[in-house]
């Protein structure tokens, strides 16, 4: 990002950029920055909270005026306050057994997310938006294809124009992206991390692709083998 | 991120992380903010619903204009290392179109752009060069004198 802002200033447009690894800024010496003790993933900060995002834009935009520096990095800083977990947020669905076996946690896969249309349907209407869709499949069809995979079924792509391993992936992006959206329940505000556990710790889909991650990594398909590495985040696949 | 938020070994690599080493950093000034004409550049691999979405650390950008609408933006970076709930629940934690038009309504800055541009974070920055440059002129053609580059 940091290098964005040497292109396009050297094309005479002023920049300033939001950036999260501050050494990474360092190294690269942006015209203007403004760095952000926010998780990653979040530059602006909380979520629906229009005045701390407005404080963050500002405090950036506020850089195109100062004077000139051989690079300007400024620090923001308030922590994010959505860091902190919400005690009354709870599961969109009752937890379940989760079951070992690869087959078993396909069926339960599939109940799972039949289970979870419902809340997913009602925060869509709720925030009038939804992230699903990098496969171009729906939710119901991401399921029968993961599971498929589960159960050991080569299956050829369900997208045009998308190799098996590749739908493979948009597919579990948009699984997670449906679990996660649904479990953002009326009334409640969950840190990341409590959204993470419940998804990675307690249900059939995180089994899932743990073990389908594992599964893949142990094959001999190049192709598998480079898009399993998308399916766990780092924070969240187990110790060896 | 506070880095120290991080394991060891993870902090490490984004720290170590190599980046392009530029010998000079350009610097263009420009007018009070109040008359600044902004755009959004992300890094995140956003794109619009029923654009091609980046399958791995594509050199090349999309565009997003001002029109499209929270429900049809999509982040398709080919990290899963950071959060995206903070996405799901608000797209400005990402993309903050809504309050780049706030700001403007306030007076704090002087108009929105007509359009916006994404680029896959994780792709070499030096690959990218050519789509910036092409961004560049693009965004000149809109009178755009301000960018807002945010990543994730």
């Amino acid at each position: 990002m940091s290098a964005l802002g040497h292109y396009l200033e050297e094309e005479g447009i002023a920049t300033v950029a939001i950036v999260l690894i501050r050494p990474q800024a360092e190294n690269t010496r942006p015209p203007r920055a403004l760095f952000v003790p926010f998780e990653l993933g979040r530059p602006l900060g909380p979520p629906s909270d229009a005045a701390f995002q407005k404080r963050v834009i500002m405090a950036a935009l506020g850089l195109l005026v100062a004077n000139r520096r051989p690079s300007l990095i400024v620090d923001f800083s308030d922590d994010d306050p959505r860091e902190a977990p919400d005690p009354g947020w709870r599961p969109p669905i009752e937890p379940t057994t989760i079951p070992q076996e690869a087959a078993d946690l396909a069926e339960a896969v599939e109940v799972e997310l039949w289970a979870l249309a419902r809340p997913y349907a009602e925060s869509c209407v709720r925030r009038e938006r939804s992230t699903v869709g990098l496969s171009g499949l729906a939710p119901a069809a991401c399921g029968d294809y993961v599971a498929s995979w589960l159960r050991g079924e080569k299956r050829a792509s369900p997208v045009a124009d998308m190799s098996p391993a590749l739908a493979l992936r948009f597919a579990i992006d948009d699984l997670k992206a449906f679990a996660l959206e649904a479990a953002l329940t009326p009334g409640t505000r969950p840190s990341s991390r409590q959204l993470g556990d419940w998804l990675w710790n307690g249900t059939a889909l995180g089994a899932a692709l743990q073990t389908l991650r594992r599964d893949c990594l142990a094959g001999d398909d190049e192709r598998l083998k480079t898009v399993a590495a998308f399916f766990v985040p780092a924070l969240r696949v187990p110790p060896e | 991120m506070r880095l120290e938020k991080l394991p060891a070994a993870m902090a490490k690599r984004l720290a170590e992380l190599e980046c392009p080493d530029f010998k000079t950093t350009p610097w263009v000034e420009g007018p009070l903010l109040s008359e600044r004409r902004v755009a959004i550049v992300s890094s995140a691999g956003l794109v619009v619903r029923g654009d091609r979405v980046f399958r791995g650390r594509d050199p090349d950008y999309r565009a997003i204009p001002s029109t499209t609408e929270a429900n049809d933006l999509l982040c398709s970076h080919i990290s899963i290392n950071f959060d995206r709930n903070g996405f799901q629940e608000d797209w400005n934690v990402v993309f903050p179109l809504d309050r780049l038009n706030e700001l403007v309504a306030e007076g704090a800055i002087g108009s929105v752009a007509a359009t916006h541009y994404s680029f896959m974070g994780a792709t070499d920055p030096v690959q990218m060069v050519d789509g910036a440059r092409e961004v560049a002129g693009k965004l000149k053609a809109d009178n755009v004198d301000a960018v807002l580059l945010t990543s994730v």
